[in-house]
């Protein structure tokens, strides 16, 4: 005789977040960069520092390091990143 | 009894209880193992058990503000072998996971590949024949194996903690299966954990903690409760050379081979903590021995396991024959911390 079960999983969609527009250009940019707080972030954003300056002519770079790798960042944190044109979030493991 | 027309999950139609497996195990809702086809019966059993309505919010997932509803856990409980007298204990787990300081984020998606390990006290211990004398890390009861094991299906199945998706870990440990045990009160003398941590006596309550495998010592020679500790500290300075310096909760459970010798001597659990914070202790620059010299840095700077004496959560369980103990690290030293939860009041309300 059939059973009825149950869903065990959580039925919820999570609204997909919306997509910036892409930007044209990064020239004259202001770029962040967000450290996730591990060992080995620092270095690659030290490169990709470099290169955004030197062959993308940003114009400004916000580095920004979170205070706990396994926590999401602060909402202040988070707040003044929002006023970069983009922001480059890395995890370094 | 609730109606289970209150229960707003998807209804799926099986053939049978077998046929229930089959098609669970294919949609990636299990740990692998076997389920308990979770009937509209079953699951309503575990709500009334519990008293709980079928939509209450047990907790919110912190970070992507997952609601997670009684029904949606009773779900995962049927499935994991549950009895619905077992469910207070499971939501309570999962109310204690969700509170800010257990970092539920972190400690379940990290690539450190932490379990929850629920330690149980009060009368709810004995009334649902939880063991906590022999093999009381392991197999043996339902109850025991099953509530842990809720834990880990709502992690799979309710916040997609899927091996390779949100759950990182590189390699786990075999408590991602389950890891529930139940402190040992009535061949103790010491305060309960629970108590300890704010429960009032007489009432059962879970404290979860995010833990790292667990490592076993073993001391037969000695009846001197500090060369015993010594023992068990050794281990953790281990674990801070080879696994995660930073200090955090620790879980040392002691058996009575052990206890009864560290109790003759008048030891409380205090006089364990203070001894352990104090001797548990490593240099930076002894990861030059370990081979993580080259992040040992300059300073000689000593780093404790324990941020406090009351860092340390000491749990009596195990059998009555043995010397050994077992240290249950942090899963990544204070990020996450050890929650402790009364299971079926509210002590606020």
């Amino acid at each position: 005789m059939p059973i009825t079960v149950l869903d065990p999983t959580a039925e919820v969609v999570t609204p997909a977040g919306g997509m910036a527009p892409p930007l044209r250009s990064l020239a004259g940019k202001t770029i962040g960069l967000l450290d996730n707080g591990k060992v080995n972030v620092g270095g690659f954003l030290d490169h990709a520092e470099a290169i955004l300056r030197a062959e993308h002519g940003v114009a400004a770079v916000l580095r920004r390091r979170k205070p706990n790798m396994s926590a999401p960042a602060p909402a202040e944190l988070l707040a003044e990143l929002v006023a970069c044109d983009a922001v480059i979030s890395a995890v370094g493991d | 009894m609730l109606s289970v027309v209150a229960l707003r999950s998807r209804r799926l139609e099986v053939a049978d209880e077998l046929e229930a497996n089959e098609l669970y195990q294919r949609s990636g809702w299990t740990d692998g193992l076997p389920i308990v086809a979770p009937t509209e019966a079953r699951v309503a059993a575990c709500l009334e058990a519990a008293g709980m309505a079928a939509d209450e919010v047990l907790g919110t997932e912190p970070v992507r503000h997952l609601l997670l509803t009684a029904e949606k856990v009773a779900v995962n409980a049927v499935m994991a072998g549950c009895l619905p007298a077992y469910f207070p204990v499971v939501a309570a787990a999962v109310q204690a996971m969700c509170e800010e300081p257990f970092l539920l984020h972190g400690a379940t998606a990290s690539t450190g590949g932490s379990a929850p390990v629920l330690i149980v006290n009060g009368p709810i211990r004995r009334a649902l024949g939880m063991n906590a004398t022999d093999n009381a890390l392991a197999n043996g009861s339902r109850a025991n194996a099953t509530i842990g094991r809720a834990v880990r299906l709502v992690l799979v199945n309710l916040l997609a903690c899927v091996p390779g998706g949100l759950d990182r870990s590189t390699l786990g440990h075999p408590g991602k299966f389950t890891f529930c045990l139940a402190e040992d009160e009535e061949g103790s003398p010491w305060v309960p954990l629970a108590e300890e941590r704010g429960i009032p006596r007489g009432a059962s309550a879970v404290t979860v903690v995010a833990c790292a495998p667990p490592r076993q010592v073993m001391n037969e020679w000695t009846t001197d409760p500090a060369e015993i500790l010594e023992t068990f500290t050794a281990e953790m300075r281990a674990n801070m050379l080879g696994y995660s310096i930073w200090s955090g909760n620790y879980v040392l459970v002691i058996p009575k081979q052990l206890r009864d010798l560290i109790v003759a001597a008048g030891w409380q659990k205090q006089e364990i903590r203070e001894y352990v914070h104090r001797a548990a202790r490593v240099r930076r620059s002894d990861w030059h021995r370990v081979g993580k010299g080259r992040v040992a840095g300059g300073e000689d700077t000593e780093f404790a396991a324990l941020g406090s004496p009351e860092d340390l959560l000491v749990v009596a369980a195990g059998g009555p024959a043995g010397g050994f103990g077992m240290v249950v690290p942090p899963w990544f030293g204070s990020k996450s911390r050890a929650v402790t939860r009364a299971i079926g009041l509210c002590l606020e309300c």
